[in-house]
């Protein structure tokens, strides 16, 4: 019902814009789209009568940014690379190119992002027309319980790096009992190399407060944040302009009391995107890591039961109950179901988002969709799974992107963040890069990670200058065992992982820097 | 803004303003620094006055989070991305060449205090890096040869 009303309201809405012969071109709107030069061209076109300029979310295809698209007779047509002087081929509708045959777009399976591209990151009607708060009627129609058995039956693991079965911590969280429940969704997206959650934030916001309210209706919460990270002011003025249409739109109710969503922005530190430390720097304080148990799902913000989760676990969850558990569990393999976002970065040729179903390889998704490498560059390494990640050389490309898969090679997917080094890229100082990154984020909670990473920067800083012996390399190893075994969490316990990888995969080059 | 008895009132009614509840130290020093471009480190006794704290904690929250600075920055910061996307696409290069041009290492303000330059971790702009943040703008796929006419741009 709702789309054809939309529908009709587009007809009419060409019909006028033809009357007045101003074509509609549509130009994305993320921080990257702008960066890229979508702001230079809406400036250069602004007051140019003959266009009327739509600004949409971004379609995640960066490297073909700035990117203009109008409507063409079978679907969108777009021109890349665009510069302002090419605006009479695109009115003249010469050398476009049909949005659909675009492989990079055209092999995706998107679910999550289906609206990227398409919808105004504000327009509610628009999200609604295209599916959007169904998953929330249903949710209404289903008790908590039914709501949890669906996220069962979808086996759906959290997003944000750990992969932990979501329905299982909503459960625990709904059980607990307390006079005050709390929803956090975790946008710090702290991982370089990752930026889908930011995609969201700046261009379907109201999928992901859709998630929040599922997940606030199932556990019986009462009040929400975003902790959202101070690197994406654009996001975080998106998000609240869309908590205020949401609330104009007496969205965010909850058996009849309002459900206030709050966004708070941090202040540039990694290790406040780990969940109890986020749960401390939203208290105000220091980001410091707690002890676990108590989990944050029986004891979180403020000692209140609080489910914490990553942007895109909450944006997924919508669509698992408008097409049931079930349809989630389709997708994607035995112990990955659903899709994944991968974020393209680096010296590939085709650096954007990609979503797919779990299982493909990652050679599948560095050539078909990353294009291969950048010109003028050759494979080196790529790094799957943010700064913690670990490093695979050209040998290691047929692993399947999976949750198992990946742990059994000692990987991990993380946030879906996938960085390509070339053949210029000095491993050792990269691994001294790493190594740097963490002695800088560290909490200082637990010492083999506050002592640990400053011991082995100084070790990599030494082999760098030529000063090292072969001795520093068994001692990296040596201090890296003890940093996965007793670091409290993933930052100490996973920053070795780069680390050792590069050595053990690039082994002459850190050889031939060490003293004879 | 000048650093005297104006800054304690300003401070004060900064702190009347932005009254949080629960009382929260991370969101009082954010807004202090929203107006003063730093927390004034002699204004520790009357925020944790305020806040119900101590001054040890305001100062360990204060030290803890790398965007809360307690000295005066420059006219305008310049943020190099350091995450792994920058670095794979060359922004070791682009600091190299802004820290000759400035004349000026991480975490320094140039004589005249034009610039502070500094690093960051990840802009969410992985995709057309390398990325380069100048107050509130941000450049992406920076090339070490336009450093000079990003700059221009700024008084
Ligand atoms: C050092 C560190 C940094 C983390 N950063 C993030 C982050 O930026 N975003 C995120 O969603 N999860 C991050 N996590 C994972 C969180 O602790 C937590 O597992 C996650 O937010 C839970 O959400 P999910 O179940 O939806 O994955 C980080 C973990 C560690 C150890
Ligand atoms: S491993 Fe590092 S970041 Fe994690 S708790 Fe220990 S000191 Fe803090
Ligand atoms: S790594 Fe620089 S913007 Fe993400």
């Amino acid at each position: 019902m709702v789309v054809c009303c939309r529908l009709r309201w587009r007809r009419c809405w060409n019909d006028t814009a033809n009357m007045n012969s101003a074509t509609r071109l549509y130009l994305f709107n993320d921080t990257s789209a702008r960066a890229a030069g979508a702001g230079l061209l809406a400036d250069a076109w602004a007051d140019r009568p003959e266009v009327q300029l739509i600004r949409l979310s971004s379609r995640g295809a960066f490297f073909l940014e700035p990117m203009v698209e109008r409507d063409g007779l079978d679907g969108r047509v777009a021109w890349f690379n665009v510069a302002p002087e090419d605006l009479p081929s695109i009115l003249s509708g010469t050398g476009g190119t049909p949005v659909q045959a675009i492989p990079f777009l055209a092999n995706q399976t998107r679910y999550t992002f289906a609206n990227f591209g398409e919808t105004e990151p504000l327009a509610l009607d628009e999200y609604q027309a295209r599916g959007g708060l169904v998953g929330l009627e249903e949710a209404f129609r289903l008790t908590p319980d039914a709501i949890i058995e669906e996220l069962r039956i979808s086996q759906l693991r959290g997003r944000g790096g750990a992969a932990f079965p979501v329905w299982n911590k909503w459960k625990v969280a709904q059980q607990t009992k307390a006079r005050e429940k709390f929803v956090v969704a975790n946008a710090d997206e702290g991982d370089a190399g990752t930026y889908c959650d930011r995609l969201i934030l700046e261009g379907d916001p109201f999928r992901l407060l859709e998630g929040m309210l599922i997940c606030a209706r199932a556990i019986g919460a009462n009040r929400a944040f975003v902790y959202c990270r101070q690197e994406y002011p654009a996001a975080a003025a998106t998000l609240r302009a869309a908590i205020q249409k949401a609330d104009d739109a007496e969205l965010l109710e909850l058996n009849g009391e309002s459900f206030p969503i709050e966004v708070v922005e941090g202040a540039g530190s990694y290790v406040c995107g780990e969940e109890t430390a986020l749960l401390e720097s939203l208290e105000g304080k220091r980001g410091v890591v707690r002890a676990r148990p108590p989990y944050p799902a029986q004891v979180g913000l403020y000692g209140r039961p609080t489910i914490v989760s990553n942007v895109l676990t909450f944006a997924t969850i919508p669509q698992i109950l408008s097409r049931g558990g079930a349809w989630h569990a389709s997708l994607g393999t035995e112990q990955s179901r659903g899709t994944i976002a991968l974020q393209l970065g680096g010296r590939v040729k085709h650096p954007g988002l990609v979503e797919v179903p779990f299982g493909l390889s990652l050679r599948q998704i560095l050539e078909e969709f990353g294009g291969g490498m950048a010109p003028g560059s050759r494979f080196k390494a790529v790094q799957v799974g943010g700064p913690l990640g670990s490093l695979f050389p050209s040998t290691g490309l047929d692993l399947p992107i999976c949750y198992d898969a990946f742990a059994k090679a000692g990987a991990v997917l993380g946030h879906g963040g996938i960085v390509v080094y070339d053949h210029e890229t000095d491993m050792v100082d990269l691994a001294r890069h790493f190594m740097a990154f963490t002695a800088d984020e560290s909490c200082g909670k637990c010492t083999p990670c506050r002592i640990g990473s400053v011991r082995g920067r100084e070790i990599l800083e030494r082999i760098q200058a030529g000063g090292g012996t072969i001795d520093d390399l068994a001692l990296l190893g040596d201090l890296g065992e003890t940093m996965k075994l007793a670091s409290l969490c993933a930052l100490g316990g996973r920053a070795p992982y780069p680390v050792l990888t590069a050595i053990e995969h690039f082994p002459v080059e850190f050889r031939s820097k060490l003293k004879t | 803004m000048e650093q005297g008895p104006d800054m304690h009132e300003q401070v004060e009614k900064i702190l009347l303003q932005v009254r949080i509840d629960p009382p929260n130290i991370l969101k009082t020093l954010l807004a202090i620094q929203e107006s003063f471009g730093h927390v004034p480190v002699d204004a520790i006794p009357e925020i944790a006055h305020r806040v119900g704290a101590t001054t040890a904690q305001i100062a360990g929250v204060l030290s803890y989070y790398p965007d809360l600075r307690v000295t005066v920055p420059g006219r305008h910061v310049i943020r190099v991305c350091m995450g792994e996307s920058c670095y794979a696409n060359g922004c070791g290069r682009v600091l190299r060449e802004l820290q000759n041009y400035l004349r000026a290492d991480v975490g320094e303000t140039t004589s005249g205090g034009k610039f502070t330059l500094d690093t960051m971790s990840c802009a969410g702009n992985c995709a057309v890096s390398p990325t380069v943040l100048i107050d509130r703008d941000l450049y992406g796929r920076v090339l070490p040869s336009q450093v000079e006419t990003m700059l221009e741009r700024y008084r």
